[in-house]
C-alpha cells in the first residue's frame, strides 16, 4: 500500500517536472524537420582527404608561393645620358652601340696573339626578342629554326641529311650537294622494314615527285616529315641541302619567369673570317628571325650583343641597320624580300 | 600663472614652427554622394551625414615634385660650369646647390649676373661637367693588363684601351700616353708589377692611371696560380723607381 502511494507520488512529481520543462515547438512534426536538416548538413560536409606528401627539402617548399621581385630582362637605358667626352665611364651613360665591323675589331683586339691568343674563336650573337604575340597576354612559343647563310663555316655539329627523290638526275644532284643518303621508293621500303633507322638522320628532305609514296612514312617521321613551311619539301634540292648542311641552327628560349623575354644564342662564324662575311651571316640570321615576327606594333628583336669566349665583353650592335624595326605593310613587303632573296642566292654562288 | 605661461610659450613655439616651415597639407577630396540641387529662392536642404563622406583624389604631399631651374654660380663637378642653367630634382637642388651657394634661382637678374665674362670664357679650366669625375674615377682604379705568357709583345696604347674597355671605361688611342720606357714581354719577373699611363680627356684634363701587368696563357694548365684579391696588395713598380709608386 505504501509502495503504491509512493509510486503515485513520483508519477505526480514527474508529471509536474515535465510540465515545467516543456518548451515551445516540440511537436513531433517539427522534430522530424530538424532531423532532416541535420542530415542534410551532415551530407553537405565533404570529408577532406589529407594527401600525404613526401619529404621536400626546406629550400624547395612553397616555391611557387614565393614572390621574388625579378628585374625586367628587357633592359632599357634610354633614360641615361649620351656621352659627350672622348673618355668616359660606361656605367653613367647609355650602352655604347658599335657597328658590326667595330665590334668584330674589338673582339679581335682582345683575342690577339699578344693577349688571349685565340684568333680563331667563334663569334656568338645573343639576340634578345620580345615574345609577345598579337595580344598582350599571348606569347610566341619557343621555336627552333635553320637560317641559311651566305658564308659557311665549321659549326662543329653532326648533321646527317636524308633525301628522298625519284629521278636519277636529281639523285646525283643531291649527292653532289652533300646529302648523306639519297634514295627513292627502295629507301621507303627499307625504312618500313626497319632496316634503316630514321633516328640516325637529323634532317629529312624530299622532292615533291615522291610525295605520294612518302605519305606511308608520316607516322614514323612525325615532326620530321617534309613540308614546305619548314623548307624541307621543294624543287631545288641543292639549295635545301646546302641550307641544312651549312646553315645556322638556332633556338629561341623563353625566360622561365618572364613570358615576354626570349633569347637566341647562335654562332655566326669565327673571328678569323672576313668581317664582311661575318656581317652578311649576321644579316641573314636576323632576317630569318624577323620572318617569324608576330603581326603587332613595336619591336620584335630588342637587343643584339656580340660575344666571343674567353673574353667576357658584350658589345651591343644595332640590328635595325639590317632589318625593319616595325612590321612592314604588305604592299611594301612584297617588293623587299624578293630583292633580299636574290642577294643571298648571289652570295651563295 | 606658471602653467598659463608655459602654455602660451608652447603656442608661440608652435606658431614659430608653422611660420618657418612650409607645410603641404592639401588633400584633394571628392564627395561620394552629391547633395541634391535646391530650387531657386528656397533655402538649401540640410546636408545628411552621407554628404560628408569623401573619397581621396590626391595627396599633394606624395606628389612628384617638378624639377627646379637654377643658375650655377661656379663650376660644380658633375653638374655644369658657371652661368649654366640646369634643371634638376628639387631635393638635390636645395641641399647640394642652393644651400652651399653653388647656385641661385633662375631669374633674369641672376642669369645676367652669373653669365660668363669674355675673360672667363677664354680660360677654360674644365672641358666638360663630367671630366673631373672621370679623372677621379680613373685615378682610383687599378687596370689589369693581361698579356700573353707564350707570345712576344710590346705594350701599345690599344692594349691599354682594350683593358680599359673590359673594365667599362671607354677611350680612344690618341688619349693614351704610354710610359717612356718600352714594356716588353713575356717577362715573368714583371708579373703583378705596376706602371702608369696618362690619359688625357678632351685634350685638357689628365689622369694618371695605375696599370698592373698580368700574364695569361690560353692553355688552362699553363696559367699562373690565381692570387686572391690581388688588387688589394701592394705592388712594385715595373721600372724599379720608387718615385712612381704613388699611394692609392
Amino acid at each position: 500500500m505504501f509502495s503504491l502511494i509512493s509510486s503515485i507520488k513520483t508519477l505526480a512529481v514527474r508529471s509536474g517536472v515535465n510540465s515545467t520543462l516543456r518548451t515551445l515547438h516540440v511537436t513531433s512534426s517539427l522534430e522530424a524537420a530538424r532531423k532532416g536538416t541535420r542530415e542534410k548538413a551532415r551530407k553537405k560536409k565533404v570529408k577532406v582527404e589529407v594527401k600525404k606528401v613526401g619529404f621536400i627539402p626546406h629550400n624547395q617548399r612553397d616555391k611557387n608561393k614565393l614572390k621574388i621581385l625579378r628585374a625586367d630582362r628587357h633592359v632599357d637605358d634610354s633614360w641615361k645620358a649620351t656621352p659627350l667626352d672622348n673618355v668616359y665611364v660606361g656605367k653613367y651613360y647609355k650602352w655604347r652601340v658599335y657597328s658590326v665591323q667595330e665590334a668584330i675589331q674589338c673582339h679581335r683586339e682582345t683575342h690577339h696573339p699578344s693577349m688571349f691568343n685565340v684568333p680563331n674563336a667563334p663569334l656568338v650573337a645573343e639576340i634578345e626578342i620580345n615574345t609577345q604575340a598579337e595580344k598582350a597576354n599571348r606569347f610566341v612559343d619557343n621555336f627552333q629554326r635553320m637560317a641559311m647563310i651566305p658564308h659557311k663555316f665549321e659549326h662543329g655539329e653532326e648533321r646527317k641529311i636524308l633525301v628522298f627523290t625519284k629521278e636519277n638526275d636529281l639523285i646525283t644532284e643531291a649527292r653532289t650537294a652533300g646529302a648523306s643518303l639519297v634514295g627513292g621508293i627502295e629507301l621507303i621500303k627499307d625504312i618500313t622494314n626497319g632496316e634503316l633507322l630514321l633516328s640516325d638522320y637529323q634532317y629529312v628532305i624530299a622532292h615533291p615527285n615522291i610525295l605520294p609514296e612518302l605519305v606511308s612514312l608520316r607516322g614514323l617521321m612525325k615532326r620530321k616529315f617534309p613540308n614546305p613551311k619548314s623548307g624541307t619539301l621543294g624543287g631545288d634540292l641543292t639549295d635545301m641541302i646546302k641550307k641544312f648542311a651549312n646553315g645556322i641552327s638556332y633556338s629561341a628560349v623563353k625566360d622561365e619567369h618572364q613570358q615576354n623575354f626570349g633569347l637566341i644564342k647562335a654562332t655566326i662564324g669565327h673571328l678569323s673570317m672576313d668581317s664582311n662575311h661575318l656581317e652578311s651571316n649576321l644579316k641573314s640570321l636576323l632576317e630569318d628571325i624577323n620572318s617569324v615576327r608576330p603581326k603587332r606594333e613595336g619591336r620584335f628583336i630588342t637587343r643584339v650583343l656580340l660575344k666571343s669566349f674567353p673574353s667576357g665583353e658584350q658589345l651591343k650592335i644595332d640590328p635595325f641597320v639590317y632589318i625593319p624595326e616595325e612590321v612592314v605593310k604588305k604592299s611594301s613587303s612584297k617588293a623587299a624580300p624578293v630583292a633580299e632573296e636574290k642577294e643571298v642566292v648571289e652570295n651563295v654562288n | 600663472m606658471l602653467r598659463n605661461l608655459s602654455k602660451t610659450t608652447l603656442n608661440f613655439s608652435k606658431n614659430a614652427l608653422s611660420l618657418e616651415q612650409q607645410v603641404r597639407t592639401t588633400f584633394i577630396l571628392k564627395r561620394r554622394y552629391e547633395p541634391h540641387l535646391h530650387k531657386t529662392n528656397t533655402t538649401p536642404k540640410k546636408y545628411r551625414a552621407k554628404h560628408f563622406i569623401y573619397d581621396l583624389v590626391e595627396d599633394t604631399l606624395v606628389k612628384k615634385r617638378e624639377n627646379i631651374e637654377v643658375v650655377l654660380t661656379q663650376f660644380v663637378d658633375g653638374v655644369g660650369d658657371k652661368g649654366d642653367i640646369v634643371s634638376m630634382k628639387a631635393h638635390f637642388v636645395y641641399n647640394q646647390l642652393l644651400l652651399p651657394g653653388f647656385a641661385v634661382y633662375k631669374t633674369d637678374e641672376n642669369v645676367a649676373k652669373y653669365a660668363k665674362t669674355e675673360a672667363e670664357k677664354n680660360t677654360v679650366v674644365h672641358s666638360s661637367p663630367y671630366a673631373q669625375r672621370t679623372v677621379n674615377m680613373l685615378e682610383s682604379l687599378i687596370v689589369p693588363v693581361s698579356m700573353n705568357k707564350d707570345n712576344a709583345w710590346v705594350i701599345e696604347p690599344w692594349h691599354i684601351r682594350a683593358s680599359l674597355r673590359k673594365m667599362g671605361y671607354h677611350c680612344k688611342d690618341e688619349c693614351i700616353t704610354m710610359p717612356e720606357q718600352k714594356i716588353e714581354g713575356p717577362e715573368l719577373t714583371n708579373e703583378g708589377k705596376e706602371f702608369f699611363v696618362t690619359i688625357t680627356i678632351n685634350n685638357l684634363e689628365k689622369a694618371k692611371v695605375r696599370c698592373r701587368l698580368h700574364h695569361w696563357s690560353t692553355e688552362p694548365s699553363e696559367r699562373l696560380p690565381y692570387v686572391f684579391e690581388h688588387w688589394k696588395r701592394p705592388a712594385e713598380n715595373i721600372f724599379g723607381s720608387s718615385e712612381e709608386t704613388v699611394q692609392n
